[in-house]
């Protein structure tokens, strides 16, 4: 897979929020929500960013997409540079990239008929128009499994697990090679989530979709990732292939998020990797590597020099001391 | 430009789709009893407006004092006031100008305040900042005074006391709108449309708009009374309606003076201010529940 050109590739990309204080909102620090973190993605394939809340996950997929801008880095899809698209550019880039949010009840407008809001997404990029869009966007819910006559419903009318078909019917009404997937599944019932997950796979082989799947829920990221990278305070530690990740996670953070996978036979003793400490706050990472504080493996080294992602001797990314011993290292 | 051609590309079967959203408005305006009350009121007053020289009695000018301030009796129906001009007939004049200018003013209001409103709410920033320090100080004015000051530049008259309180009302919408929009932006459903591509403008005014609507209905019924009152304000200080115009509140102002002889003066413009503001909180209430896709 990795000969093949990326449709996206993400260089050190990186979003700053200000904190400001007082009354001329001063500011006084930032959180660093996104640091640094480069990645690229093939044709085809599901790449999973994991991590707990407020590392920067969610942040990471919509500065892609340009919700929100960037405070550094580059993103180039389909070899364009996505930051630097003027107006007219940026809207046919959208047509191609597209996002299933989180939280279904909000990602709806709840004064418009699900149908109106497809036609609309349809007619702002001149795919179809009047009729004819109506006509498509009956099919595309229709696709994701939902009826016809739902077009004329509002999304009040509409069951969580029915909403995210129509969330998801809107994000493929354009036809969009890459979609960002930010934790889709999440705010859903755990028998939902199964249906959600295996429509996104049908959809994927259908219509060769590349998937970013934001999910903090490593059992579902096994079922459906190609790669798995994994993020710890807005800096991404990990990059493997799904298999190599799940049989020999390299950073201790993986290792630690892996053994808290609950296993399905009682019998089983595990031995389970208890972190100690809270996350640090992101407004006021710790020096060197940014796990050091909890990490079990700390060195002296690891509070002076941030490690890098970089590539082992068998191909695997990491970013820690351990892994590449610190005297390659250029200190920071 | 984005804007220009999504928003005529949606035109055309936009159409189709709103007769279709205006009659399920109506049905469901229709079921509701209190908005049916409303609309009955505020029909009742058009009806009067519309034809005021057919129901009047009397020309609402012509004085005689030998019938000054009598009571309502057969010849006058309610009475007449200190110059001897039949109140009814006034009163039936009044309406034309007491509507109109309930009205007009709010939707003054209601044109610049909202998008001023939302337009500062969704962009932010510095544009945000100046233009509430602007809307700080117009509402550091009482309304009645700000409307004062522009009467008094624009000149007296009734349509510049329409143009005064419309102007007196912006900044409450201004400020109204800014806070729904500011909630509303934060929705994921903004996030979408921004992400498929929409444009600013179908952004405010397809997404955004509609759901700020609650508050723009409520705020507006209580304008239309209040705009009212302003005027009859701004007449009793000689700025608005002038001398023999029958408007509402002048007629109410005047009366004051006779209060204790003959009540009737102020007992019934009041009582018509008071049914046309009930009919209009009625139909609003009613409105902002059938513009709403989950109430209905």
């Amino acid at each position: 897979m990795s000969d093949t050109k990326p449709v996206l590739s993400v260089r050190s990309l990186k979003k700053y929020f200000p904190i400001r204080t007082g009354v001329f909102s001063r500011t006084v620090g930032h959180v660093k929500a996104v640091d640094d973190v480069s990645f690229d993605i093939v044709p085809g394939e599901t790449f999973a960013l994991v991590g707990e809340s407020g590392c920067g996950k969610s942040t990471t997929g919509r500065t892609i997409l340009r919700l929100q801008g960037a405070t550094g880095g580059e993103v180039t899809f389909q070899g364009e540079d996505v930051f630097s698209a003027s107006g007219e550019r940026m809207r046919k880039l959208r047509k191609d990239m597209q996002i299933v949010f989180q939280d279904p009840y909000s990602a709806l407008n709840p004064r418009m008929r699900v149908g109106t809001a497809i036609r609309e997404i349809l007619s702002v990029h001149g795919v179809a128009h009047g009729q004819e869009a109506q006509e498509r966007a009956e099919e595309v819910l229709v696709r994701c499994g939902l009826e016809r006559y739902h077009a004329t419903r509002y999304p009040h009318e509409f069951s969580g697990g029915q909403r995210q078909r129509v969330v998801i019917a809107r994000a493929l009404a354009l036809d969009p090679k890459f979609i960002v997937a930010d934790e889709p599944i999440s705010a859903l019932d755990v028998s939902i989530q199964s249906q959600v997950i295996n429509l996104l796979e049908d959809l994927q082989d259908e219509f060769e979709l590349t998937y970013l799947f934001i999910s903090h829920d490593l059992s579902v990221v096994k079922h459906m990732a190609d790669r798995v990278g994994v993020m710890y305070l807005g800096k991404l530690v990990e990059v493997a292939d799904k298999a190599d990740f799940y049989r020999e996670p390299l950073h201790p953070y993986s290792q630690a998020l892996l053994s808290a996978i609950p296993v399905n036979d009682p019998t089983e003793k595990k031995q389970r990797i208890i972190l100690k400490g809270d996350v640090p706050s992101p407004a006021n990472p710790p020096s060197g590597c940014p796990f050091h504080t909890r990490c079990p493996h700390a060195m002296p080294v690891c509070k002076t020099v941030v490690p890098k992602l970089k590539k082992t001797d068998v191909g695997r990314e990491v970013a820690c001391h351990l892994v590449h011993p610190p005297e390659e290292e250029v200190p920071a | 430009m984005s804007t220009a051609t999504a928003t005529d590309a949606t035109l055309p079967k936009e159409k189709t789709k709103k007769t279709s959203e205006l009659k399920e408005v109506l049905k469901h305006l229709i079921r509701n009893r209190a908005a049916v009350a409303g609309l009955v009121i505020i029909g009742f007053f058009l009806i009067v407006a519309i034809f005021a020289p057919y129901i009047a009695t009397h020309s609402p000018t012509s004085t005689s004092l030998v019938t000054r301030l009598q009571g309502p009796s057969a010849e006058h129906l309610l009475g007449t006031d200190e110059l001897g001009r039949d109140l009814f007939s006034r009163m039936v004049f009044g309406s034309r100008i007491s509507l109109n200018i309930g009205l007009i003013s709010t939707l003054i209001g209601v044109v610049f305040g909202v998008p001023i409103g939302a337009v500062s709410g969704y962009y932010g920033g510095k544009l945000d900042i100046i233009t509430q320090r602007f809307i700080d100080i117009m509402i550091a004015f009482p309304g009645i005074l700000l409307a004062i000051v522009v009467v008094t530049v624009l000149g007296v008259g009734v349509q510049n006391v329409m143009i005064a309180t419309g102007i007196a009302s912006v900044p409450v919408y201004a400020r109204l709108v800014r806070g729904s929009v500011l909630a509303v932006k934060e929705q994921s459903y903004v996030a979408a449309a921004r992400a498929a591509g929409l444009g600013d403008f179908s952004i405010i005014f397809k997404h955004i708009l509609p759901n700020c609507l609650a508050p723009i209905i409520v705020q507006s019924t209580f304008q239309i009374a209040t705009s009212i009152l302003w005027a009859a304000g701004l007449g009793f200080l000689g700025l608005g309606a002038q001398a023999p115009t029958p408007e509402w509140g002048a007629i109410l102002s005047n009366g004051r003076a006779y209060i204790r002889t003959a009540h009737h003066l102020t007992t019934y413009p009041g009582l018509a201010i008071l049914f046309m503001v009930l009919g209009f909180n009625l139909v609003g209430d009613g409105l902002r529940d059938a513009l709403d896709p989950k109430t209905r």
